[in-house]
């Protein structure tokens, strides 16, 4: 019994850096004004992109760097986008996704000549170790990947900076009253640049975790629609740093849960409903009232 | 040449789809340089792999079917402001349920089978879709985010279906075959083609005068276009909204139904490389118009063949083709764009006549 | 030395010369209104000067040094402020987040919090302004808010202030006090421009008046004591205007339309308590009131767009329930508030606006299929009767401009036939010709014997109009009267809850 629960919140732990650093991503361009609907984008772009910078250079270090930029670069896309063309940033989210869908696929096979996964490249593998001698949770810490800590850190400081700091107001005032923070002299554009850029950075990290640490290989839509699920997570910790660490765990205990279960002879097939059942409950009955910043999805910024 | 100029820059819809589609090629004509393919030979072999023979037509209108069918599927929600990103999953539901009505021998004419099959389909995925409606009138659920989780859900369930109770023998996780009467006829004899593009053509007459002619159409272009000024007068824009989900999973229940009776002859597990999400693609570029959805299907669906006979002659894969539909989806999403570039276009040429 | 100076200074956009070779001067110290209707180019000359656009041609000096304004940045740090007509506050944020943000003290990294709420409270007192810097600003008055608009600029150090449309949002009481801070402020060394159309309070505050028309100045830096009423109206309208529309008609019918003990709950908030008016045939009921006092909730009530908790509707005795397409089928008409959030959809053509909401009546609609044919005529003689300017009904109506936009919904409703009319804000945002045609034709349609309840934010437009005066306070009605037994001092204490009288 306790060898399970040990492994389900192991497993709840790995499963839940994606999903927390997509969410926090998330929560970054939603307050700056920016609907992040082109998540799962930017995590799949940062699995393939970390992949893809492991094999060539060698280094998993690297690979993570590649991840982060390949998630910038469609964060700036969607940007450009919603920004500067004034493209509906549902559709812009969308027809990002389509893209990397497309792209990572096509890349893929130019690179590797295969249409389903990638070779092996070098994966990261650096455990938390260090921490085995906690009694009771140090056996679960130890399983985890660096990452868990980078991840932790990310939210504590992300709340600090929204709520403490002035850039932080500034990007809460953009997301909420465009024009009044326009007035104000607060380069609104350049901020939601930040917003969506930080958001890529965060997503394409995530991505990178799910190619090159818990695996190491990039897996054809390996993302697996965490995008969207991601959206749902901010949503629900209402777009609080803080609560994202949160929200997040306990869409990753769905997770593990769907693992755990998996052993036990259940078609595989229904089980991987579970976080999906999950996400669709949640949006109908959990999030009702919880609005998104005023500004969320409009253009007039001038 | 002013003038010519003058009219690309107040670019109307028709324009901007079909710059935002040359673009699109024009970049996976780039990206077929960078990986060392000559793009004039590619397009080559895809204008005769799709267009070159009777065969190769027949081919690109049997890849036409569904798209025009979830094109119109997507177009239809999205006209009630619902971006209906489950068209995939709505079609599976219509597959699988038409799958099991075809292949149970239930002693009535072929042909009656077959239309009891669509029927059946389509309900399946008005009702796939309706949940969605439902969710977002009464819940205010995001319907990007709801569609996803339920596409998730019903492909699962359908690969469970495939893989236990309804599995054929054999290896492969797929239904028994539909019955011999109950799949569509073919168009032209010696060849795939069946009447299912007919009944593609035929939905988007449909959706045509429904939209523009009829009390309902009128309702949904409303709500659409200002959902407080349709409630004011009067118009239910939860019902409205409902309706609309209702008929855009219609529509794609009625195109995985017409697929499983006409080319597939059976439900097989992962059957569609994403036919639904083609769907946007191809609304996209037909600037949400049905008729031009039909063009627009056609016009993928030989690309699409083109890809495939290409990647036959050589290595080039067909992913390319998503690549342009994703393509095609945000360029015409960005008319201010499309109009940037086309006007860049213009001062430079003016700049090159002014140095001459 | 002049505060400011903008010479020669001109705008154009695509299809308008909005600012058309204009100068204007403010001195130190001076409280210098601007006069002009809508569209005249007030709000644009003053946007070049706050920096949120740029001039085509033209200079700016200010304090006799010349400078560029590039964005609203460069004008703070030129010590220029402005308060806009909508307030740029986020409601969900407190004062003090409001006021501070891009200005913020710091302490090492973060917000010092405590030292911003010391330098915003000892403004507050200085200029009695009696607000609280931690409260969120959606829980306060509008009279507040504005308040809070000017502290932005105060904080930043502006002592060139901008206010745009001031008193548009404000009750009597409220301007007075308004009118207050701003020769406080005046006091304190500050220079005021004040954008407005309406000449009491330009006669009221002002020390010289500018006027704009059509993008031009026709007078510039008139100083208060030359100025008259009629000058002044004369030269923003071009023309002689009456200032007053007529109220001739006396045949007033039988009570019609009736709204009995109406309450409606928000979120266990009370917005409509006990509501009872009745209407008669050929009158038209005025409600005056502040902002936010329940009109828009009344509006919806009234119209079907949301169910009441409890009380009555009625029209002759017969009464209304149902959704707002039973109360369009009971010939109630409705001009919504704001015309392009609920009132039209602007990218849809004229002729399907002028049809939406009746689109079901059967002579445009025949088995569920649209008449395309009996539409267009429909629509044409709609056109032709309204007057609305533009070549055919298949034009978007965003093509239109903001009066013949207001055109098409009065068209819409008022070729219905309606007993009843439910008419909000008829005139808001359209120019002074539009409004006059607006104004003739409720007149109108008063006089076919048509019940209608008019709710303007002006109090001017609903002393004009209305046959009696109801007043709403706190989704109270506080009183109904005669309306020529009113008087613009009662009519203001009574909006703002000051006294409560027994309903007439």
């Amino acid at each position: 019994m306790l060898n399970n629960m040990t492994g389900i919140l192991s497993t709840m732990l790995s499963m839940a850096i994606p999903l927390v650093l997509a969410a926090l991503g998330g929560v970054y361009s939603v307050r700056s004004g920016i609907m992040a609907l082109g998540l799962e984008s930017m995590i799949l772009t940062g699995a393939f992109t970390a992949a893809a910078g492991s094999f060539y250079s060698g280094n998993a270090w690297i690979g993570l760097l590649c991840g982060m930029a390949g998630g910038m670069l469609f964060g700036l896309c969607h940007g450009v986008l919603c920004i500067r063309y004034k493209v509906n940033q549902v559709i812009s989210g969308i027809g990002l996704n389509l893209l990397a869908t497309a792209a990572s696929t096509l890349l893929m096979q130019i690179i590797w000549g295969n249409k389903g996964n990638s070779e092996a490249v070098a994966s990261l593998n650096t455990k938390l170790t260090f921490l085995e001698d906690i009694p009771i949770i140090g056996d679960i810490l130890s399983r985890q990947s660096v990452l868990l800590i980078f991840t932790i850190a990310a939210c504590l400081v992300s709340g600090w900076i929204l709520f403490k700091t002035p850039f932080g107001l500034r990007m809460r005032m953009v997301g909420e009253n465009p024009k009044a923070a326009s007035s104000m002299g607060v380069p609104v554009r350049r901020i939601k640049y930040i917003g969506v850029i930080v958001c890529g950075a965060l997503a394409g990290l995530a991505g990178a975790y799910l190619s090159i640490d818990s695996l190491n290989m990039f897996v054809r839509d390996m993302s697996s629609s965490r995008g969207y699920i991601a959206v749902a997570i901010a949503i629900l910790s209402r777009y609080n740093p803080f609560n994202v660490l949160l929200c997040g765990s306990l869409f990753a205990l769905c997770d593990a849960v769907q693992i755990y279960v998996q052993g036990y002879g259940i078609p595989s097939q229904l089980v991987q409903m579970i976080p999906y059942i999950v996400t669709l409950l949640v949006l109908a009955f959990g999030v009702k009232n919880i609005q998104p910043p005023a500004g969320v999805g409009k253009y007039e910024d001038e | 040449m002013r003038k010519l100029t003058e009219k690309l820059m107040n670019a109307s819809p028709v324009m901007i789809s079909v710059v935002s589609f040359l673009l699109a090629i024009l970049v996976s004509c780039l990206i077929m340089l960078c990986c060392g393919y000559d793009p004039i030979f590619a397009y080559s072999v895809i204008f005769e792999g799709s267009l070159g023979s009777v065969r190769s037509l027949t081919n690109t209108l049997i890849q036409a079917t569904p798209l025009i069918l979830t094109g119109l599927a997507f177009m239809v929600g999205k006209k009630a402001t619902l971006i209906n990103l489950g068209v995939e999953g709505q079609m599976y539901t219509g597959a699988i349920i038409a799958a099991i009505v075809g292949m149970l021998d239930l002693g009535m004419p072929g042909s009656l089978q077959l239309f009891l099959a669509l029927v059946c389909g389509i309900v399946g995925g008005s009702l796939a879709g309706a949940l969605i409606g439902f969710l977002k009138v009464r819940f205010g659920s995001n319907e990007v985010i709801t569609t996803t989780m339920t596409n998730f859900i019903i492909i699962n369930f359908c690969d469970y279906l495939v893989n236990y109770p309804l599995k054929a023998e054999g290896a492969v996780a797929q239904t028994n075959k539909i019955m011999e009467g109950a799949l569509f006829a073919k168009l032209i004899p010696g060849y795939q083609l069946t009447w299912a593009i007919v009944v593609a053509v035929a939905a988007a007459v449909v959706v045509r005068i429904v939209m523009d002619k009829t009390r309902f159409g009128f309702e949904v272009r409303a709500v659409g276009l200002n959902m407080k000024a349709a409630e004011t007068a009067g118009i239910r824009v939860g019902g409205i909204m409902m309706k609309a989900m209702l008929f855009s999973g219609a529509l794609a229940g009625l195109c995985g139904a017409v697929h499983v009776t006409s080319v597939g002859k059976r439900f097989i597990s992962g059957f569609s490389p994403g036919y639904g999400f083609s769907g946007i693609s191809v609304s996209a570029l037909a600037s949400d118009s049905p008729l031009g959805i039909v063009a627009a299907g056609i016009i993928f669906g030989a690309l699409k063949t083109g890809a495939m006979y290409l990647n036959m002659m050589s290595q080039i894969p067909t992913e390319f083709v998503s690549v342009i539909q994703a393509l095609v989806v945000i360029f015409v999403s960005a008319p201010l764009l499309i109009r940037s570039l086309l006007g860049a276009g213009r001062r430079s040429r003016k700049g090159g006549r002014s140095l001459a | 030395m002049n505060s400011v100076e903008m010479i020669d200074i001109v705008k154009q956009y695509p299809l308008v010369r909005a600012v058309d070779h204009v100068s204007f001067s403010l001195g130190q110290g001076e409280i210098h209104s601007l006069l002009g209707e809508n569209g005249a180019g007030k709000s644009t000359l003053m946007k070049i000067l706050y920096g949120m656009t740029q001039p085509d041609e033209g200079q700016i000096r200010v304090k006799g040094q010349p400078v560029r304004i590039r964005s609203p940045k460069d004008a703070i740090a030129l010590g220029i402020g402005m308060v806009h007509q909508h307030f740029m506050l986020s409601p969900v944020m407190s004062v003090t987040e409001n006021i501070i943000v891009n200005h913020e003290p710091k302490k090492g990294w973060v917000i010092d919090e405590k030292r911003a709420q010391q330098e915003i409270q000892t403004l507050i007192d200085r200029f009695h302004f009696n607000i609280d810097t931690r409260a969120r600003v959606q829980t306060l008055s509008v009279g507040e808010q504005q308040r809070v608009e000017i502290l932005k600029a105060i904080y930043r150090g502006a002592d060139t202030l901008i206010l745009d449309e001031p008193t548009a949002v404000l009750t009597p009481q409220e301007v007075e006090e308004l009118f207050t801070i701003m020769r406080g402020l005046k006091q304190d060394g500050k220079s005021i421009i004040i954008i407005t159309h309406k000449l009491k309070e330009t006669l009221a505050i002002a020390d010289r008046i500018s006027v704009l028309r059509d993008g031009k100045m026709v007078q510039s830096g008139l100083p208060l004591g030359n100025a008259t009423t009629q000058d002044l109206a004369r030269m923003m309208v071009g023309r002689d205007v009456e200032l007053n529309v007529r109220r001739e008609n006396r045949h007033r019918g039988e009570d019609y339309f009736e709204i009995r003990d109406v309450c409606l709950k928000e979120r266990g908030v009370d917005v409509l308590k006990q509501i009872s008016l009745t209407i008669r045939k050929g009158e038209i009921l005025g409600i005056a009131g502040i902002e936010g006092n329940g009109q828009t909730e009344l509006i919806e009530v009234l119209t079907g767009l949301r169910p009441m908790d409890s009380g009555e509707i009625a029209i002759g005795h017969q009464p209304v329930t149902g959704s707002a397409h039973t109360f369009l089928k009971r010939k109630i008409g409705h001009i919504p508030e704001d015309r392009l959030s609920r009132g039209l959809v602007s990218e849809m053509s004229i002729q399907d606006n002028l049809i939406l909401g009746y689109h079901d009546e059967p002579r445009f609609l025949k088995k569920g299929f649209l008449d395309k044919k009996n539409i267009r005529q429909y629509a044409q003689e709609a056109i032709e009767e309204y007057m609305i300017k533009t070549p055919n009904g298949n034009e978007l109506v965003s093509s239109l401009s903001g009066g013949n936009q207001q055109k098409v919904v009065i068209a819409r409703v008022f070729k219905q036939n309606p007993e009843v009319l439910i008419a909000a804000q008829p005139t808001r945002g359209v120019d002074v010709g539009a409004m006059e045609y607006i104004h003739r034709q409720l007149l109108r349609l008063r006089d076919e014997g048509k019940a209608i309840l008019l709710i303007s934010a002006d109090l001017d437009e609903v002393r004009s109009l209305s046959d009696r005066i109801a007043v709403i306070y706190d989704g109270r009605i506080v009183s109904v009267q005669d309306a020529d037994k009113t008087d613009e001092l009662t009519l203001g204490l009574l909006m703002t809850g000051g006294k409560e009288e027994a309903c007439a």
